[in-house]
């Protein structure tokens, strides 16, 4: 999986393409919001518009992103889950969880 | 189409041989008739089937085998899934769709099985370890 930041504002917006699974996309999604919490960053949008699946280790890696950012004080917001994704997190009922946006501008004013 | 077509693969408990089982999943699918997006649904309920019998199962111990025979027929997909390890009971497992579980790291990967293949079956093995059969059928008509 690739992953790419880019910081507008307040907000880190976190652009991942690819899959988010076992042993691979987990762990780069993992030690990329790490290095952001821990580099002061509290508020992180995940562009999720070039994922094409997650297994439930990335679904796992999702929530305990969401988690984490509680933690700091901060939150994890979700970017244009792509059909499959979008899917999974219906199935799974973490649509509840995560507040999910189609347009990044709105995304970003609502932090 | 022949009557049945089958690959079967015995594998080492590795995380990092998911995604080969993954993909063998998907192609026997599609030689069974499945579209890609039904193809890539089954892939992904036998690709749970495996982290579940490699990562929880065998605990990713290379020294435990994981056999997998995935089969494409006239009536559809199915997979056989055989691992090593302790065993559990699915009826235990809780729902990860409650409220109270929402925010559970893991234990969605019966969820995500159950929603993409008609039937699975979960039993014991004599010797030790768990097998998991779960069944596509091609819908007709």
């Amino acid at each position: 999986m690739k992953v790419g930041v880019r910081n507008i504002g307040h907000v880190a917006v976190v652009d991942l393409a690819g899959k988010i699974t076992i042993g691979e996309g987990d762990v780069v999604l993992r030690e990329k919001v790490n290095e952001l919490f821990d580099g002061g960053q509290q508020h992180v949008l995940l562009n999720l518009e070039k994922v094409s699946y997650m297994d439930s280790a990335g679904i796992g890696e999702l929530v305990a992103c969401y988690k984490r950012a509680k933690e700091k004080g901060g939150t994890v917001k979700l970017l244009n889950p792509s059909g499959k994704v979008f899917d999974l997190l219906q199935l799974t009922k973490l649509e509840e969880v995560f507040e999910t946006y189609r347009d990044e501008k709105e995304a970003l004013v609502s932090f | 189409m022949a009557s049945s077509t089958s690959l079967r693969l015995v594998l080492s408990s590795e995380v990092r041989l998911i995604d080969l089982i993954h993909q063998s999943a998907e192609k026997v699918a599609q030689l069974a008739g499945f579209d890609e997006d039904e193809a890539l649904n089954i892939g992904l309920a036998v690709r749970e089937g495996a982290i579940n019998a490699i990562v929880h199962g065998n605990r990713s111990d290379p020294n435990l085998e994981v056999n997998i025979t995935l089969r494409a027929s006239d009536e559809g997909f199915s997979a056989h899934i055989t691992d090593e390890g302790e065993g559990f009971d699915p009826d235990a497992a809780p729902d990860p769709t409650e409220e109270d579980n929402l925010l559970a790291t893991s234990g969605r990967g019966m969820l995500l099985m159950r929603a993409f293949v008609d039937d699975i079956v979960y039993s014991r093995r004599e010797a030790r370890g768990m097998e998991v059969t779960m069944t596509k059928r091609r819908t007709t008509g």
